[in-house]
């Protein structure tokens, strides 16, 4: 298990993670191994989330070693899709018995393994750990080596069993075994200028299908899509590529990192759900080959190709937007999709009011802030109650989520469309964006959402359970607004850090006495924002509306004070900090992109770029009677 | 190869052996004047067309496979559904045969019904004789507590008169003089099965409530609390019936139902044979003068009925064979109204569940197309229930809908916005939708058995709901009326639908990328 943790650790120490790069030393060693709450209603697990990552390279054999439950649950659960080999789709699993706990189950594996190669030949073995056999001490990397060297395949361990943590550090767990054993190991047939890698995406519903024939049309190869519809030989020999575009934000930074620092190969994170996102992430794509060497015509077969495309879809859209005026939606959804979609769906003319960001990042959080204005409610816990009021008060239509929530939103009678992977259309690239439309459109007007808000039509509509949660809000706010008392132990009572369970009082109060000015101070004396993190949002608010900047504890020495704010980091996933990018601009540069080439600050994901638009505009103003100057 | 006794074939595969095909080949070739395939083939495609669409509609004498049948069937349909009752046909044999192996094969149950046998001689000198003769045989032979009496064609053209025969077959001793014996003519070459359906219980209901014809005196309405309620003539009456008086149970109702003839087209196996079982008791079809209101699920089934009845003073409600939450809605506010009784959590939970189950799985049925034919109170239930699901019900038609029916469902139509790209045709043949389906496809059919003909020709996958359904067992003992029926329907519109779907990416490493667990 020792070389587990020490992934493990490792993955917690990327540098290309926001979140990462938010926490202090103590907390980047309790890694981002969030605790789940017992008792909580919890999602995947390590291993889940190491099978989704890998399990769509279609053309290996994945072995799940373990008992039944991890395949049986698991096979074939994802709709992602294959151009040709379906044996990933194929249920392979040792299936341990209580023999094999007592006794050990490699030999099974072993086995296993050996029987999967005669009988299948497959080019690659991956083999998934489990709790049990990672319990009982089953050395499946021993096991895989073993494999290897007497059968002639690839046989790669992905060290993930379920307990380690959450699903989101077994999608970057599956990156670490893939960039240990896979990535480098073959070389390509030949290569091109044109050669990308496209990283976190998963061809569910084929999507990327929808995308590829724009590259294709513009000559640019994807040399291996990780892991969407990948070949075992294409990832293998994928470290070729001459730049890479990242998908999916959090579950496979790892991987476009450390194949940026191994062999060179730049990456940008980008969407095709949207077409501003398509459009953005085609002019990226050749833009980076074009500096990498590729012929700068490119760029205006890009810029046709997008003018086209963008013309095709506007006008697909177009008749829907009357149909779109002031219906509003609700987006409760994880990760990269909240802000590409939040793009997407303000493209065909809807409003939206409200968004969760359960799994979304920081950077996440601040685009969708960015993308909807001020008005950018973060709904991370909704009750069905509050939904129903939502909706009620004519503030949302449609609810837009995956397919866990839809039940919530149901049961709180709104409508609701599926964006996630159990779902049956692809909504990626120009044409995903026509569909998404098209599937809203229909979710919008569908007859049976006016049965699912109506009550029964006997009902005595002054006793069903939303008029009675409606009442019952209503009554509570009157009895909180007549009772100035008991409304301030109400808005003291609300949960502000969900892990720890504290409330809003509880901090107010360990502000006022120990003068507290930073999160960090909150967590010391409160335990607030300990767990997840992800309130520390919230606990910045409770300043703010204090009236209070959250700040730095005070460096009393000048050289301290200057080197800290030197110190301090703009673009997290180059890990470029202030002074860096502040002598890049004292050394001529005057633009972003001046920037970027070379303090290489903004050349991840992008999210810092305002930052340091900032930082040139307030350089620019102090410098301004020296071009003045230099201009007579 | 052929036929071997150590492993016999069946015809699906025998015929295909290579002797019988070659045989099949000559006999093509030599006896059967064989045509150029290629202009069989152009004429096909032609057939496809809008211009053979538009020499289809402009036919006027000729029908072809049409989706109806004789008003004799509805009225065996509604004779069974009494006690002990046995039907008598009066007429010639071959038709009697035909609707007991008609509702044979739909229900997989015998169906017990006699016939006078009319003979040549008898067209020539009327079937007093046989009327005579073949009351006293049923009496005497089947022992039925009644004898409800409807004609063929045959007895209608030379016109016999039931009242007079009936009655001189008493004189005659054939039956005693009280027994009951209610008739009503019914002639194929009018309506269709739903009319005579209507005749009998008419008939049935003008005897025992109207003196019998003349033998005893007119029943005097001592109005009640109770209700009636008419199923129609409908495939499903085994499970829709069974379903109707559980929710009437649920809801503390005191009902009759008319003309129930779920027992006698469900008897168990155990042993003994019933000829007859279950049914509206002949007490009570003479109480049901006195109920409060009288409910038809089916208004085109009791166009004659309901009228008598009210004229004796009662309320009558009639509906559209409801099928869904809208329509399954207002039947049961009806009920409620009428009996003053609330609709329990119960139902009010069956409900939910069924908004529940359509709102899963809107997504797939959405903006579907579906052609609809059947009888025309089940065109507009399942026309309401596509458009409740947001789907369009493009193509509806029933050979034995008029124009008054046409104007419903055109209202209906109007009444959604998934309606307004929809047609309606009244009168119409199974011929007719077919060229529909080639000039204005859809995406489903919603028919009974003979629609897989339809689905053959030109590829629209079929949903079997109607009568009669013969090819596929057993769906008739579940319910499509309540919420419960509800479910049922869209069960088996989803089911088709995911079938389709799978059929449509189903070859291995060609379409199997979408071959998917999760749908």
């Amino acid at each position: 298990m020792s070389s587990v943790s020490a992934t493990i650790q490792e993955v917690f120490n990327e540098p290309g993670c926001a979140k990462n790069q938010n926490k202090s030393e103590a907390e980047k060693k309790k890694g981002c191994t969030k605790q789940l709450q017992p008792g909580g209603a919890a999602g995947g697990c390590a291993f889940d989330g190491a099978k989704i990552a890998l399990q769509p390279l279609t053309d290996v054999a994945h072995l799940v070693h373990g008992p039944i439950a991890c395949e049986g649950n698991s096979w074939d659960n994802r709709g992602a899709k294959s151009s040709g080999s379906q044996i990933w789709r194929t249920g392979f699993t040792t299936d341990i018995n209580e023999t094999d706990v007592v006794f050990g189950g490699e030999k099974r594996l072993f086995k296993s393994i050996k029987e999967i190669i005669e009988k299948y030949n497959p080019p690659a073995v991956f083999v998934y750990q489990t709790c049990v056999p990672a319990m009982i001490g089953d050395d499946i990397d021993a096991v895989c080596k073993a494999a290897k060297e007497k059968f002639g395949t690839p046989v790669i361990p992905v060290n993930s069993p379920g307990f380690v943590g959450p699903k989101n550090l077994g999608n970057k767990l599956a990156g670490e075994a893939i960039l240990q054993h896979v990535i480098g190991t073959e070389e390509p047939e030949y290569t091109t200028p044109y050669d990308i890698n496209i990283i976190g995406e998963y061809n569910l519903s084929g999507e990327l299908w929808q995308v590829k024939p724009l590259l294709d049309e513009l000559g640019i190869r994807i040399l291996a899509c990780i892991s969407g519809d990948g070949r075992y030989k294409d990832v293998a020999a994928s470290h070729r590529a001459k730049a890479a575009m990242m998908v999916c934000s959090k579950a496979m930074i790892n991987v476009a990192r450390k194949m940026e620092e191994r062999y060179d190969i730049p990456f940008f994170e980008g969407s095709f759900y949207g077409i501003q996102d398509s459009s953005d992430s085609l002019r990226e794509i050749a833009r980076m080959l074009i500096e990498r060497g590729a012929d700068p015509e490119l760029m205006d077969r890009t810029e046709a190709i997008i003018e086209r495309e963008e013309a095709r879809a506007w006008a697909a859209i177009a008749k829907y937007k009357p149909r779109f005026k002031d219906k509003k939606v609700l987006l409760i959804t994880g990760g990269v999709k909240s802000w590409s979609v939040v793009a997407a769906l303000q493209e065909a003319g809807l409003e939206l009011v409200g968004t969760s960001v359960k799994k979304s990042t920081k950077e996440d959080k601040e685009r969708i802030k960015e993308l909807m204005g001020q008005d950018a409610h973060m709904i991370d816990d909704m009750t069905p109650r509050e939904m129903y009021k939502m909706l009620k008060d004519a503030k949302a239509d449609i609810m837009l989520s995956g397919g866990r929530s839809q039940f919530i939103a149901l049961k709180a009678a709104m409508p609701w469309l599926d964006i996630n992977q159990e779902r049956h259309h692809a909504y990626m690239g120009y044409v995903g964006m026509v569909k998404l439309v098209e599937e809203i459109d229909k979710a919008l007007y569908n007859p049976i959402w006016e049965q699912v808000r109506k009550p029964a039509p006997w009902d005595n509509p002054a006793n069903n359970w939303q008029n009675r949660a409606i009442a019952e809000m209503e009554a509570e706010a009157a009895a909180l607004a007549a009772d100035p008392v008991a409304a301030e132990k109400a808005r003291r009572s609300k949960k502000i850090c969900n892990c720890k369970s504290v409330d809003l009082g509880t901090i107010e109060d360990a502000i006022a006495a120990h003068g507290l000015t930073t999160v960090e101070g909150v967590r010391t004396h409160t335990n607030a924002s300990g767990g997840c993190g992800a309130c520390s949002v919230r606990i910045e608010e409770i300043f703010e509306a204090r009236g209070l900047v959250p700040a730095e504890e005070p460096e009393l020495d000048p050289i301290a004070a200057e080197a800290k704010r030197r110190a301090k980091k703009v673009c997290n996933c180059k890990s470029v900090d202030v002074g860096a990018i502040e002598d890049a601009i004292h050394a001529g540069a005057s633009n972003l992109a001046d920037v970027k080439a070379q303090t290489k600050a903004s050349s991840g994901c992008g999210g810092c770029a305002e930052r340091i638009e900032e930082m040139l505009d307030a350089a620019a103003s102090t410098s301004v009677p020296a071009t003045l100057v230099a201009a007579e | 190869m052929p036929q071997n006794a150590d492993n016999v074939l069946d015809h699906f595969e025998l015929f295909r052996g290579p002797e019988y095909q070659q045989m099949l080949a000559n006999k093509k070739k030599l006896f059967e004047n064989p045509r150029d395939p290629a202009e069989v083939e152009r004429v096909r495609e032609w057939a496809k067309t809008p211009e053979y669409k538009e020499l289809n509609f402009a036919r006027e004498a000729l029908t072809v496979n049409p989706a109806k049948a004789c008003q004799p069937l509805g009225a065996v349909f509604a004779a069974v559904g009494f006690e002990e009752t046995i039907p008598f046909v009066h007429g010639s044999q071959g038709c009697v045969a035909y609707y007991r192996s008609h509702f044979s094969r739909h229900f997989k149950e015998p169906s017990s019904c006699v016939s006078s046998s009319m003979t040549e001689d008898a067209a020539v000198f009327g079937g007093l004789n046989n009327m005579i003769d073949g009351l006293a045989n049923t009496y005497n032979m089947y022992k039925p507590k009644m004898i409800s009496v409807s004609t063929t064609c045959m007895a209608e053209v030379i016109g016999d008169d039931l009242n007079a025969f009936i009655k001189t077959a008493k004189e005659k001793g054939s039956v005693p003089q009280e027994y009951d014996v209610p008739f009503a003519h019914t002639p194929a070459f009018v309506g269709s099965h739903i009319t005579g359906y209507d005749n009998v219980l008419k008939g049935i209901f003008e005897h025992f409530w109207d003196g019998k014809a003349g033998t005893a005196p007119k029943l005097e309405r001592v109005p009640n609390e109770k209700i009636n309620f008419i199923g129609g003539f409908d495939g499903y009456t085994v499970g829709n019936l069974r379903e109707i008086k559980r929710l009437f149970n649920v809801m503390g109702v005191d009902y009759t139902i008319l003309a129930d003839n779920s027992e006698v087209w469900d008897t168990p196996t155990d042993g003994e044979f019933r000829m007859y079982d279950g049914g509206t008791t002949l007490e009570e079809a003479a109480n049901a003068l006195h109920a409060k209101a009288t409910i038809s699920m089916q208004e085109y089934c009791t166009e004659k009925t309901l009228p008598l009845i009210a004229n004796h003073g009662q309320e009558v409600v009639a509906f559209n064979h409801p099928v869904g939450v809208k329509g399954t809605d207002e039947f049961l506010m009806a009920v409620s109204r009428i009996t003053g009784k609330e609709i329990p959590e119960e139902l009010a939970r069956e409900r939910g569940r069924l908004v529940d189950a359509i709102a899963d799985s809107n997504a797939h049925i959405h903006g579907k197309k579906f052609a609809i034919y059947g009888d025309p109170d089940l065109c507009l239930g399942l026309a309401g229930f596509l458009l409740e699901l947001g789907a369009e019900p493009t193509h509806v038609l029933a050979t034995n809908g008029n124009q008054k029916w046409a104007d419903k469902v055109q209202k209906l139509f109007d009444s959604s916005p998934f309606g307004q790209n929809c047609h309606v045709y009244p009168g119409r043949d199974l011929w007719h939708m077919r060229s529909l389906l080639f000039t204005e496809p859809v995406d489903f059919l919603i028919g009974n058995t003979y629609g897989k003909y339809l689905e053959r020709d030109t590829g629209t996958p079929l949903i079997r709901i109607g009568f009669p359904v013969f090819d596929r067992h057993h769906h008739h003992r579940y319910p499509v009326w309540g919420y419960q029926g509800g479910m049922n329907v869209l069960v088996w519109i989803l089911d088709k639908i995911f079938d389709t779907i799978d059929q449509n990416t189903i070859v291995p490493a060609k379409t199997d990328y979408s071959f998917d667990i999760i749908r």
